[in-house]
């Protein structure tokens, strides 16, 4: 409360130093928040995040900030689930109003398959104590009375999860990164990382556009970029880039509290604490790294969603923008060490990875302060691509994010 | 009050129409916007501010800024500078509690502002946590503008077009109309789109230039250019798409060239004051007076960097308005200036010079409008010695002309702000942000202009920063001691002003497949669902299971037209399949039908039909309904990989194909097939050709759902005749219609999978259960290497059938649970009255897999038990259908 009035810097700029133990690539959320739970859970101190833009500037600042544990794999709903309660304590945690709003989450459904794998998620869910269960018509309309059920795609019912909820993106990057740096982490903005150093299999450090910076170890956290990244080490992962479009309205009054999602009109929509109606789809079905909007995305999106929400017809679209995804086979992130010793990776975060920034963070600093592989992300093991132990979340994250 | 009739006034003044603001009548001529009839009719007040409920008026009077927006209609937002009434327009204030003059929220901006500065929602209602959400609800009501009419379900009629043009100019201006008319001239087929009533751009707000300015129009569509009116740009997309919104019709375009001429944004000039009521940009004075005839103000004190303030001021004084002082910054760049007034300005004092005033005009940088370029990936410099942005590197097939390229003359560089410390100095009109907000976000470290656009939200309204986002880098740039190129811009995103939802959609419908026996299925009563993009029956009365009893005891008969149908034909034909499917099609003779499943390159099943050899180098190959287009593709990209000598079609709309089942099949296909259907003559597994009713026909003999069967594929175009044909010649075995349902529940008693339900996007035929259908001596086929591998690491888990001994029906997807932990699930699960059983599947741990084996199962939020079964649970041995 007191920084109201007496403006204190949020975070420090610093000279590069020659070494640090851990060089953490990508100020994005998951990239500041394992600097801070170094600091915090470990007491490692000796940390710099390296970040080529401005922190916030890759998928962290772009997304449309759904945050839920409703997935369809238990390797993937326990993740998310522990994930889902650091967020809602995190404000108080980081001092910082991130704004979550827990109105709820609805995926509908369109069909009795769509019902199958709602009821699916939902029993998977229950078992780890995750509050998800199927609601049928009446139920969707008490929840949401503006919805048109019957468009030209019935609503048949519904996942309900009633925990999922939407945050302010920007203040989960900056609660973290000021809490990094009041940890003692430092903080680079500008600095882009171009090669990574491995002598004997093992990574010693980073080169960047203002030189060489030794490292104990060096962690990539750079979600679109993480081919080009892991290239740098020699190690290959099996991910393709491609983009993920999204766009705002003009702020009206209140008119929708829970989040509305239809994998079967590929839409989604929340309102935000502006007003405005945040809405987004599935991914673009090419690679690319150009971030270019297509206006085949607003257009489709319009006519599905006025199949749901006729009422938003004369309701403007303000801007839309695009923004990197990194998507693996199965929907699941990578995660963990690598043939690389002292290089980690974290990435494969395609459209769902911001919701899992606090839980990543934790593990992270754990895997790096420990050396061990936390039992919660030992199922996303690079390896696993191998061991042919996939986890398949297709289901539950193609279009719902 | 109206001035006197003037020359090229745009109302008509012997037309007059009627609306309501307020619940109040107000009366406006035909010409008029519902914004200039109400400050013809005393208006000075048009909407509050987004975040203090300041009071603002009509600023640019050109629907660019968020000023005057408001609900007309039902329909918030509306910016009414620019809107036209019609009679018996219902218009409102928006934003407001009370009135727009007085607004008892307007407290926020006395109170509140010392309590919410920038930053503020970050650092506060932390604590205690339950507390949120009851103040973010107090919040959520206080922001947004507008309220939506939860009750609208009507849409407004709106088309799509498309259009092509060599070249496109976007804004009508001048040196848009001047650029169309040369590519005109050189032989281009040339549109010419401006969002104005008429080509002329802002000198049609000059009365000396209007008349030029028609004559260049006339001129301009004598040379054969296009000339769309009320058209505006949403965006230059890739491949110079350019949609542009015509009220009620979209206009996709593409073209060549996409010349912009889209002039200059007039820019705010930043001092404490600047949006009170009364001050105003140049374009908003001007068009009240000579659009309108209407006298902005008594007397006016105009700021300005260039010829604009000047003309404006000439303008104004013909239209009687007194010139109070023109400060022209070109001569002497004032320090300070402070603009006071309650309800509207009441004075400016420049450099601590006070003038009486009831009209401000600021004309601060003309910023090209540079936007459509921007979209393009154009690339955009500061100009330090003219304060703006100018593009400059155009992307090919993009020109631009005049102001739009930065040819607006030498205007001075006015300072980023006048002064400080008396009242706010609005930088961002659309979401109140001011100087000092700006000065917070850089002293807490948000100290690029996108953490600091960010931080403070500017250039983040309804805008989209038109109006501010030059003033804020310029802000930025000064409280970081930079200059505003190492700041740089914003990425200017489409579209380039707010656009409908509406519009966009375009018509209400959405393509559905039918099959050519539809009409029949409705006319027999039955339930039509989705399935894909097909529209199929569910079933046809309330008990599918009588359709069920039909199929088993008699004769049923299902439209499986939908199934994807292909033809692979050439001499590489058999060699194809064999590198597509696991298991062998090669060496299938000719009249015989194999099942395959197709998996890829990860082994994972993602398709499954019959293929039949029709001829030495012929195969008909059948897909499930939604796979087809997938499946053809996924074809279609191999054979272009491999070159192989096969041709690929795809038939699945021109063959319709029905299922013909039930121990008495054989009897009705007596009747309407032209050839021997003995057992012996057309076995189990036989493809032959023929006639039924009289129409050329394939037969495929396979039998998905358990009885004897018969699959007849022949032209669409006779759904109907062969149809009818079945209906008539099987009454006397009481042939049934059977639907969807009763289909899965006759497959689900044979365990015969359904790809998609009883697989998902990990599936390998070895898991599914179905090792036979896996050649692994082939040379070589698609997913070999990764299903070797499943092999090697062994069977994890299977798929199986199951029976629940208690009788209770647990939900498909209901999970399979070993020590409290998901184990496995169940895929599919039906009540079997020929079973008499709850019966199903489920994929299980490999070690729970064996027959008889029991495992636990999530039914209702309890455990109950299961037991595997891995024989189909009607006719195992498969008697009935090589009967
Ligand atoms: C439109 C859209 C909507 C989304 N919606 C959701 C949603 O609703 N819910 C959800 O959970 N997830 C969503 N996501 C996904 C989510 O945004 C990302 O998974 C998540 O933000 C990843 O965070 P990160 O910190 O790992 O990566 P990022 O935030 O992308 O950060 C990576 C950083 O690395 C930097 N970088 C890259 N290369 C280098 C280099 N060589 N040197 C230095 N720095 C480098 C980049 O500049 C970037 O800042 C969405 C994504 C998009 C695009
Ligand atoms: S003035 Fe409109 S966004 Fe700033």
């Amino acid at each position: 409360m007191r920084d109201i009035f007496f403006k204190k810097k949020m975070w420090r700029r610093h000279e590069l130093k020659p070494r640090y133990d851990v060089v953490i690539i990508g100020g994005g959320a998951h990239g500041l928040a394992t600097a801070y739970y170094l600091a915090k859970n470990h007491g490692i101190t000796n940390v710099c995040v390296l970040e080529k833009s401005y922190i916030g500037a890759g998928g962290s600042g772009r997304n449309t900030t759904i945050i839920r544990s409703n997935y369809r794999t238990p390797e993937g709903a326990e993740f998310y689930r522990d994930s889902v309660k650091l967020y809602e304590h995190l404000a108080q945690d980081l001092d910082f109003n991130l704004m979550f709003s827990q109105h709820g989450h609805l995926t509908l459904a369109h069909s009795d398959r769509g019902m199958v794998v709602s009821a699916e998620r939902a029993e998977v869910n229950q078992l780890l104590g995750i509050d998800s269960r199927v609601v049928g018509r009446d139920e969707v309309m008490e929840i949401c009375p503006q919805i048109h059920l019957d468009g030209a795609f019935p609503v048949y019912g519904a996942l309900y999860h009633p925990p999922g909820g939407v945050i302010r993106h920007d203040a989960v990057v900056w609660g973290y990164a000021r809490g990094a740096d009041r940890g003692g982490a430092e903080i680079h903005q500008g600095i882009e990382v171009t090669g990574i150093d491995v002598s004997n299999g093992r990574a010693t450090g980073v080169q960047t556009s203002r030189g060489p910076v030794a490292a104990g170890t060096v962690i990539a956290c750079t979600a679109g970029w993480s081919t080009q990244l892991a290239a740098m080490a020699g190690v290959k992962l099996p991910i393709w880039t491609t983009i993920l479009q999204a766009c705002v309205t003009e702020p009206v009054k209140p008119f929708l509290d829970v989040i509305i999602v239809s994998g079967q009109l590929h839409i989604y929509i929340s309102q935000t604490d502006r007003g405005e109606f945040l809405m987004g789809s599935g991914v673009e079905p090419y690679p690319t790294f150009s971030f270019t909007s297509t206006f085949g995305f607003i257009e489709e999106l319009s006519k599905h969603m006025l199949d749901l929400f006729p009422q938003l017809a004369s309701t403007r679209i303000l801007r839309q923008w695009t923004g990197l995804c990194d998507m693996t086979p199965d929907f699941s992130p990578v995660m963990g060490l690598t043939e690389v010793d002292g290089f980690v990776v974290d990435c494969g975060w395609g459209t769902y990875g911001f919701k899992a920034t606090p839980i990543v963070g934790t593990t992270l600093a754990e895997l790096v302060a420990t050396g061990t592989t936390p039992r919660l992300i030992e199922p996303f093991k690079l390896e696993r691509f191998y061991t042919d132990t996939l986890v398949s979340e297709a289901a539950a994250a193609s279009v719902t994010h | 009050m109206r001035l006197p009739p003037r020359e090229h006034e745009l109302i008509d003044r012997s037309k007059t129409v009627t609306f309501t603001f307020e619940g109040e009548p107000v009366r406006a001529f035909a010409g008029d916007t519902i914004g200039s009839a109400l400050f013809a009719a005393g208006r000075r007040v048009f909407g509050r501010s987004f975040k203090y409920h300041r009071r603002r008026g009509l600023l640019c009077c050109s629907g660019q800024c968020p000023n005057c927006m408001m609900t007309v209609d039902g329909v918030p937002n509306v910016r009414v500078c620019v809107r036209p009434p019609r009679e018996g327009t219902v218009v409102k204030a928006q934003n407001v509690v009370g009135s727009l003059d007085r607004d008892l929220m307007a407290v926020t901006d006395r109170i509140g502002g010392p309590f919410t500065p920038v930053g503020f929602y970050y650092k506060t209602f932390i604590r205690p946590r339950w507390a949120w959400p009851y103040y973010e609800k107090f919040l959520r009501n206080a922001a947004g503008l507008g309220k939506l009419d939860p009750h609208v379900t009507e849409r407004r009629r709106v088309d799509h077009e498309h259009a092509h043009a060599e070249v496109l100019v976007v804004g009508g201006g001048q040196s848009g109309l001047e650029a169309a008319l040369a590519h005109a001239r050189a032989g281009r087929q040339v549109v010419l789109i401006d969002e104005g009533p008429e080509p002329g751009g802002h000198q049609l707000a000059n009365r000396e230039r209007i008349m030029t300015m028609r004559s260049l129009a006339a001129e301009t569509a004598q040379a054969g250019v296009e000339i769309l009116p009320f058209a505006r740009a949403i965006g230059l997309y890739e491949g110079n798409l350019v949609p542009v919104d015509r009220g009620s019709t979209l206009v996709k375009f593409r073209a060549e060239t996409v010349v912009a001429a889209t002039g200059t944004l007039e820019q705010p000039l930043v001092f404490a004051g600047n949006d009170l009521p009364g001050v105003m940009l140049p374009a908003g004075a001007r068009r009240l007076a000579n659009y309108w005839s209407l006298r902005p103000g008594e007397r006016a004190v105009v700021l300005t960097v260039d010829d604009r303030g000047v003309e404006t001021a000439r303008e104004l004084e013909a239209a009687g308005v007194e010139i109070a002082e023109v400060v022209d910054y070109r001569e002497r760049v004032p320090r300070s200036v402070v603009a006071k007034g309650r309800k509207q300005v009441r004075s400016l004092t420049v450099d601590g010079k006070r003038f009486d005033c009831d009209l401000v005009v600021m004309s601060g940088s003309p910023q090209p409008n540079y936007g459509l370029l921007a979209h393009a990936r154009a690339r955009v410099e500061f100009d330090p010695g003219r304060g703006i942005f100018v593009p400059v590197e155009l992307p090919p097939g993009v020109e631009v002309a005049g102001e739009a390229s930065g040819d607006v003359g030498s205007p001075a560089v006015p300072p980023p702000s006048h002064g400080e410390g008396e009242g706010k100095s609005i930088v961002c009109f659309c979401e109140d942000v001011t100087t000092k907000d700006f000065k917070d976000a850089v002293a807490e470290g948000f100290d690029s202009i996108q953490l600091a656009k960010r931080y403070t939200t500017a250039t983040m309204g309804p805008c989209q920063g038109r109006l501010c986002h030059l003033n804020a880098v310029r802000v930025a740039a000064r409280e970081t001691r930079t200059d505003e190129g190492t700041i740089g811009t914003t990425t200017a995103r489409p579209p380039t002003s707010p656009v409908s939802m509406g519009l966009l959609a375009g018509r209400p419908h959405e393509a559905a497949k039918r099959t050519s026996m539809h009409h029949r299925h409705k006319d027999m009563g039955a339930t039509v669902f989705w399935t894909g993009s097909w529209r199929r029956p569910h079933s046809y009365s309330a008990d599918p299971q009588a359709e069920v009893r039909a199929v088993h005891e008699s004769l049923g008969v299902i439209d499986v037209s939908t199934l994807g149908k292909l033809l692979v034909k050439g001499p590489d034909a058999g060699a194809f399949l064999d590198r597509l499917y696991p298991n062998r099609f090669s060496d299938l003779k000719v009249g015989r039908i194999r099942y395959g499943v197709l998996t890829n390159d990860a082994g994972r099943i993602f398709d499954d039909g019959t293929v039949a050899r029709l001829a030495d180098d012929e195969f008909y190959v059948t897909t499930t309904s939604t796979g087809a287009d997938g499946v053809f593709q996924w074809f279609e990209w191999w054979n272009a990989v491999w070159h192989m000598d096969v041709e690929l079609a795809n038939v699945t709309g021109a063959v319709a194909a029905v299922n013909v089942t039930g121990p008495n099949a054989r009897k009705l296909m007596e009747r309407v097939f032209d050839g021997d259907v003995g057992n012996e003559a057309f076995a189990y597994l036989d493809a032959k050709r023929g006639h039924v009713a009289g129409v050329p026909a394939l037969i495929l003999r396979i039998g998905f759902v358990g009885e004897l069967g018969y699959e007849l594929h022949f032209p669409s175009p006779h759904g109907e005749h062969v149809w009818d044909a079945l209906f008539e010649h099987g009454a006397e075995w009481n042939a049934t219609p059977f639907g969807l349902e009763p289909q899965r529940i006759l497959r689900l008693e044979k365990t015969h999978i359904l790809v998609g339900q009883d697989t998902d996007a990990e599936s390998n035929p070895l898991e599914a259960a179905m090792p036979w259908i896996v050649k692994l001596d082939k040379d070589d086929f698609i997913g070999k290497w990764a299903i070797e591998h499943v092999q090697e690491r062994g069977l994890r888990s299977l798929l199986v059938g199951f029976e629940v001994p208690s009788g209770r029906m647990p939900v498909e997807g209901a999970q399979v649970v070993v020590g409290g932990k998901s184990a496995g699930r169940v895929t599919s699960v039906r009540y079997s009255e020929q079973v008499g059983k709850v019966i199903g599947m489920a994929i299980v741990p490999i070690d729970l897999s064996g027959e008889g084996t029991t495992f636990e199962i999530r039914i209702g939020g309890e455990l109950d038990q299961a037991v595997v079964r891995t024989q189909p649970f009607h006719d195992p041995e498969g008697a009935k259908l090589r009967s």
